[in-house]
């Protein structure tokens, strides 16, 4: 089995999707030519043509409005923001378009399209190359929303997205892209959007997270485990619709819950599953769910680490839990 | 009476050029500027050029994270610069700039501070490198997301008119930057309030990698000034007296209350896009290789030597001179040190609200532990 980087994991799922089904096409910033900025689209123009990997103009909703319409004529577009910071001219074709089309024309006309788009921080990009916005998606009705952490799952769910009947918006955490290789198959293989992974079993406390910070909460886990805690690490993959059955499972067996994420906390995902699992679950829990997530303020460059979920501040929040 | 001094055609079908490459007066008036700002112009395009160089070694040696060359631009950047009233009108520019930003004499040690995002930095070190500004000399904030200080710059413009302060604002931004929907909807409305402002398009024919045929349909970027009713100047950038006259004739077109103008002004990018970007993968070496051959510094040292202005002894002691004041300057930066970290909760909003105080003490008690 070949191993692969997540970025090489991504190449791999758009190439197979576009050799299976001729309806596949790319269109973004820079994808062609140069094979996009991080080359998550390196060599595809030359094997597939410019016509069905389009270097577009520098318009983001020119990119997502036409996803939009090509979808709805019959095409399968893979859309590339170039960054998740520039989706926001953008966001009008996504929000107003994209996730309404079914609902507003009562299931008459769909939009079948995959938005990628490189998120989180940790790079030294500024406020502009290192925000997380999956929470504007998910507050988005019509739209999924999925966040990759390795690159088995990567090729998985990003070929499960290029098939899925609606819009999906997939986040490939940059710092990611080639931090890690694994064993990635081949042959085509899915992974259903909407379902969690348990990282680690564990009985003492439940660590949820999803996209960059896997890296940090999977480290605390094993300094923990190695003071003799028993962790149990989730890794949501969707954050839209995410995976309740397993995270409720999970926690009303460790009766602890942490939920890590880069983003800002005001009105997070971390907010939204930390609530439901305080009102699903409030009569089995031993500590009330807690957060460590980003800062409420836009992303800054002299303190890029800083901002991030650390293992350190993991490791306090996970204390107190396990001390209340 | 502006009407007087109007010497440009909008819509021409050939770039305005004044200066050919040998360096030969062309235009049909005199120039009329004295020696003593002739010498200026090409003192400021080699402190830009020379600025591009440090750069390049800062980002080699690690120093900095990140830069946006802008050899090439440099007779559009300093044109601009000395077209406008410094200090008095209002530039919103984008992170290619940083030759013009020079140009407008913004402290060194700010630069280099803004390059280096440490506590040299006005702005606290919050953004990347490449992104200036100065509230003192009026240089709006540069923000990431192509074209959208476009219509900020045509609000600003907004209030000159309303508040009658014979400012203008004038907006610079890449041939890319014209394809977003906010590039149109932010001269579309400057145009229609006829606010005083100066659209720049610094076009060097490349957004990262994308050619401008991709990018557009249209012949130039000018024409699309008249879709707004607006005049449009297709200007040889390279040619820093061709970008003067022109950018001051819209400048003061725009201050005698004649509405918003566009202005291309047509340059070459020497560099790659970014530290990031690896240019061999889409251009050709020997397209970059004729393109440097039509140097705008080496163009405008043809006329200068001509106009007696001129020799090889000035130009290699100027250069000597401006590469130690940017050196100490550099050196001064370096001295400053890492911002406070916890300024991370400074400037979000006017005054602290709690979640931050409470972000905020999580971070101190770590940093005190
Ligand atoms: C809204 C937005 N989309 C994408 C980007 C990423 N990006 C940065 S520079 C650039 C190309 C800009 O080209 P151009 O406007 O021609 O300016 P140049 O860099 O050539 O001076 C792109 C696509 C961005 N900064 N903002
Ligand atoms: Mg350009």
């Amino acid at each position: 089995m070949p191993t692969m980087t997540l970025i090489q994991a991504i190449n791999s799922a758009l190439d197979e999707e576009m050799g299976r089904d001729e309806r596949v096409m790319l269109l973004g910033e820079d994808v062609g030519k140069r094979g996009g900025v991080f080359l998550a689209t390196e060599g595809l123009q030359q094997k597939y043509g410019p016509d069905r990997v389009i270097d577009s103009p520098l318009s983001e909703a020119a990119i997502l409005g036409a996803a939009v319409g090509l979808a709805a004529h019959g095409m399968r577009p893979v859309a590339e923001i170039q960054f998740a910071d520039y989706v926001f001219p953008g966001i009008d074709q996504l929000f107003s378009q994209a996730a309404k089309l079914r609902y507003r024309s009562g299931g008459q006309f769909t939009a079948p399209m995959v938005v990628r788009m490189p998120t989180g921080g940790g790079v030294k990009g500024g406020h502009h190359h290192s925000q997380s916005p999956e929470a504007h998606f998910a507050h988005t009705a019509g739209l999924k929303v999925v966040v990759v952490s390795t690159p088995y799952d990567t090729k998985g769910l990003l070929k499960a997205a290029i098939r899925n009947d609606d819009p999906v918006v997939f986040m490939e955490p940059k710092r990611l892209y080639r931090a890690v290789k694994e064993e990635v198959p081949s042959d085509d293989y899915l992974i259903p959007i909407g379902k969690a992974a348990v990282r680690r079993e564990g009985s003492d406390i439940t660590l949820v997270s999803y996209g960059g910070p896997m890296v940090e909460t999977l480290r605390a886990a094993e300094e923990m485990a190695a003071a003799g805690v028993d962790p149990e690490v989730i890794d949501l993959r969707t954050v839209m619709p995410w995976d309740k059955e397993t995270v409720l499972n999970s926690v009303a067996k460790t009766g602890r819950l942490l939920m890590i994420s880069e983003a800002p906390r005001m009105a997070s995902v971390a907010s939204e599953v930390t609530a439901t699992v305080s009102e699903e679950l409030f009569d089995q829990l031993l500590a009330p769910p807690l957060r460590v997530t980003g800062f409420d303020t836009p992303y800054p460059l002299a303190q890029d680490k800083l901002y991030m979920p650390t293992v350190t501040r993991i490791l306090n929040a996970a204390k107190r839990l396990l001390d209340y | 009476m502006v009407q007087e001094k109007i010497r440009f055609q909008p819509f021409s079908p050939e770039p305005i050029r004044l200066v050919d490459e040998q360096g030969h007066w062309i235009a049909p008036f005199e120039h009329g500027l004295s020696p003593e700002q002739l010498q200026r112009f090409y003192r400021d395009m080699l402190a830009a050029r020379i600025l591009d160089e440090k750069l390049v070694i800062l980002i080699r040696t690690g120093k900095t994270s990140f830069i946006a060359p802008h050899a090439g631009h440099e007779g559009a950047q300093v044109a601009i610069a000395h077209a406008l009233q410094r200090g008095h009108d209002w530039l919103f520019p984008y992170y290619r700039d940083m030759g013009l930003v020079l140009a407008m004499e913004v402290p060194l040690v700010e630069v280099f501070g803004q390059t280096l995002g440490n506590a040299a930095d006005p702005a606290k070190g919050r953004q990347m490198p490449s992104h200036p500004g100065s509230k003192s000399l009026n240089i709006f904030t540069v923000c990431s997301a192509i074209a959208s200080h476009v219509p900020p710059a045509a609000g600003a413009a907004i209030s000159m008119k309303l508040r009658g302060t014979g400012q203008v604002a004038i907006c610079t931004f890449g041939d890319g930057a014209t394809s977003e929907g906010d590039w149109h909807a932010g001269i579309n409305f400057a145009a229609v309030q006829g606010a005083p402002a100066v659209f720049v398009c610094e076009n060097n024919r490349y957004a990262i990698s994308v050619n401008i045929s991709r990018q557009t349909a249209s012949e130039n970027i000018a024409v699309k000034a008249h879709a707004y009713g607006i005049p449009g100047y297709y200007v040889d950038g390279l040619d820093v007296m061709a970008s003067y006259f022109v950018m001051k004739e819209a400048i003061e077109r725009a201050r005698a209350g004649h509405g918003p103008s566009l202005v291309e002004l047509v340059v070459h990018r020497f560099g790659a896009h970014s530290s990031a970007d690896d240019d061999s993968r889409y251009r050709s070496r020997e397209e970059l290789a004729a393109e440097r051959q039509q140097d705008p510094l080496l163009r405008y040292q043809r006329f200068l030597e001509k106009e007696g202005l001129w020799d090889a002894q000035w130009a290699n002691e100027l250069r000597i001179e401006l590469a130690k004041e940017q050196e100490a300057a550099l050196q001064e930066a370096l001295q400053a040190g890492e911002p406070d970290p916890l300024q991370m909760f400074d400037d979000v909003y006017a005054a602290r609200p709690w979640h931050l105080e409470e972000q905020r003490r999580l971070v101190m008690d770590e940093l005190q532990s």
